[in-house]
């Protein structure tokens, strides 16, 4: 496996007239037709579209949780494509930070080793961790309640700390979908605020799954997709 | 290390579930560490009594057959033959108690030279012989009817039809508790022979001790052959023998208990199983959730596996712990059919029942496990990625 990053000037992600269809029974169902995209490092893109058009599809390709029906997907330097189950999931520990609309946090574990969870899948020792887990939490803003279990936490402190968790070892992409679907209005801009900060501040590239227009405006492209088919933006490109 | 922390979370995660489940297993785990810890007894039993270099003569036909009393003093003449005594299992009633405790008709002449690993005061055994209604008994069994020299103990008849009245001379000690009671054979005959009562001049069994425990094979055929044309041919083996005759008595009551073990284990899988696979469906999503961050198969497939195999040898420590405290219960309250402590027979036995244990969890967890490992984390996520 590839773990290094790309260089300057190779794509953090690069989709290249990638279609995904599924099938039920014997009916084939088109769900990306022909999709071109790429990403460089410190972009933070929005996907925006109707229900059912694709988005969380694309996003699952990217994140290499799923495989195009045709075309490739090349994600910091791994042909997705091609790559097996478990190296895909050796890859997306080093490479892929998850937040999901609903945070996702293990209700057995502590704010700390929720946070923690990805880095027991690395060689770092206990240590090394504790400094991750530590900064993670400091950027979030949750260093006061590492000790608390997700239900002593409000919804929006889960979504915090399920933020820590996707950057707490450090990956080169977040992917995020619906981060803020779940939550109020100040709570939704606190996460805001935080995923524009870590892609200003700590140059991460995000690529968020929005139906808010005002979480899209956060982001630096906004990308609609319209019956599997990417129907405008600044960096859909042809032939990526 | 968080692995196990999240594995003991889970097990706390719903808490009346797991502990449901942990008793199902320790319950029946209890119950087959009783039963085997019984097998492993006979067991030891032989083993110890192999060392004694001491056989066992009955009629060819067992206990329904009788061995003369003439027999003793020609078995006793045979070469290999260092002692002999008749051996005849009385098993009377003691006041209101039915047979409360083993009693033996035996020649107080010879006893202890055929048990010649007991040890009594000479001035006691002295006593004894020249008293023909005296008895000895087991000091531990003295102690636990706090009688005394010179109690009188009467015992009524159940088998034969005569009633013992005994004076308590003497008390032995044995490496083990007998809860034996031992009286003079000839005390129990005389009275039979006043009777007219059947079973007059039968020895029961008779015991020897033999020269060299190594020749007990060759000793045993010559003494059944001595025997072999005569109106009671006898069936001479071993002391192990003879104890594991009795617990073949009770039929292929090994089969059975390993059979039984064998359900109740097959039950237990079920039921853990059942509780696992709640568990993994409540959990779809956690597992998903995993395996997006980065957990492989193998990870989620042994996270689940350590799961419920720590569950069930919970449940299985805990059921054999009460197995064996069940067991020293047995051996303090009756040492007569329990004679060994539980730590005088550990062995190989009691990992056999915690291989069950985790093997219960293996079993009951393969399933949920792998269903864990090969779910699509799109389908787990559902609408969330």
């Amino acid at each position: 496996m590839s773990n290094a990053i790309p260089e300057n000037g190779d794509p953090i992600v690069a989709v290249h007239n990638v279609c995904k269809e599924f099938h039920r029974n014997a009916i084939t169902i088109p769900v990306l037709m022909g999709i071109n995209l790429r990403l460089d490092r410190g972009d933070y893109l929005a996907l925006m579209g109707p229900s059912g058009s694709g988005k969380s599809t694309l996003l699952n390709l990217v994140a290499g949780l799923d495989r195009p029906t045709s075309g490739t997907v090349t994600v910091c330097g791994e042909s997705l494509e091609k790559s097996s189950e478990s190296r895909l999931a050796r890859w997306r520990s080093r490479h892929i930070g998850f937040i999901f609309q609903l945070y996702n946090l293990i209700p057995v574990l502590t704010a700390y080793e929720n946070v923690e969870l990805p880095l027991t899948l690395t060689s770092l020792p206990r240590r090394e961790r504790k400094e991750h887990v530590d900064a993670a939490l400091e950027v979030v803003g949750l260093s006061d309640r590492a000790d608390h279990y997700p239900r002593q936490l409000s919804g929006g402190q889960e979504q915090r700390v399920a933020i820590a968790r996707a950057i707490a070892a450090d990956p080169t992409l977040l992917v995020a979908d619906e981060p803020t679907g779940d939550l109020d209005a100040k709570s939704a801009t606190e996460i805001l605020d935080l995923m524009e900060r870590l892609n200003r501040e700590f140059h991460k590239t995000i690529i968020m799954v929005t139906h808010d227009p005002e979480a899209a405006d956060r982001a630096k492209q906004v990308l609609h997709l319209h019956k599997g088919v990417l129907v405008e933006g600044l960096h859909a490109v042809e032939g990526a | 290390m968080q692995v196990l922390i999240y594995i003991w979370r889970n097990l706390k995660r719903n808490k009346l579930r797991s502990m449901l489940t942990i008793l199902s297993v320790g319950f029946s785990l209890a119950l087959m560490t009783v039963l085997h810890g019984y097998m492993a007894m006979q067991g030891e039993w032989g083993k110890e009594a192999e060392k004694h270099g001491r056989i066992v003569v009955m009629n060819s036909q067992g206990f329904s057959g009788t061995v003369p009393i003439a027999y003793v003093d020609r078995i006793r003449g045979m070469p290999g033959i260092d002692a002999a005594t008749p051996y005849a299992w009385y098993g009377g009633n003691y006041k209101e108690e039915q047979m409360p405790f083993a009693q033996f008709a035996t020649d107080p002449n010879a006893v202890f030279n055929v048990w010649d690993e007991y040890h009594i005061d000479p001035a006691e055994l002295a006593a004894w012989r020249s008293t023909r209604s005296g008895c000895v008994v087991d000091r531990r069994l003295a102690a636990k009817r706090k009688w005394k020299i010179g109690e009188k103990i009467p015992l009524q008849g159940t088998f034969y039809p005569f009633n013992l009245d005994l004076v308590l001379c003497g008390m032995f000690d044995s490496p083990k508790n007998t809860d034996s009671l031992w009286f003079h054979w000839q005390y129990l005959d005389e009275g039979l022979k006043a009777m007219n009562a059947p079973g007059s001049g039968n020895a029961g069994t008779i015991f020897a001790k033999l020269a060299r425990a190594e020749a007990t094979s060759g000793v045993a055929q010559a003494i059944d052959d001595r025997f072999v044309s005569s109106e009671n041919p006898t069936r001479t083996q071993t002391e192990a023998a003879f104890a594991q005759m009795f617990a073949d008595m009770l039929g292929n009551i090994q089969d059975y208990i390993r059979n039984i073990g064998l359900a109740v284990a097959f039950s237990l899988t079920l039921v853990a199983a059942n509780a696992m696979a709640m568990s993994m469906r409540e959990r779809t999503t956690e597992i998903a959730v995993l395996k997006a961050i980065g957990f492989s198969r193998l990870r989620v497939l042994v996270t689940v596996l350590g799961e419920s195999c720590w569950m069930t040898l919970l449940g299985g420590t805990l059921g054999v712990a009460i197995g064996c405290l069940c067991l020293q219960l047995l051996h303090q309250i009756n040492s007569q059919f329990f004679p060994f402590a539980i730590h005088e027979m550990l062995g190989a036995w009691l990992l056999y029942l915690f291989a069950i244990s985790a093997g219960i969890g293996v079993a009951s967890g393969v399933v949920p496990a792998v269903r864990a490992a090969q779910l699509s984390v799109i389908d787990g996520l559902r609408r969330v990625v």
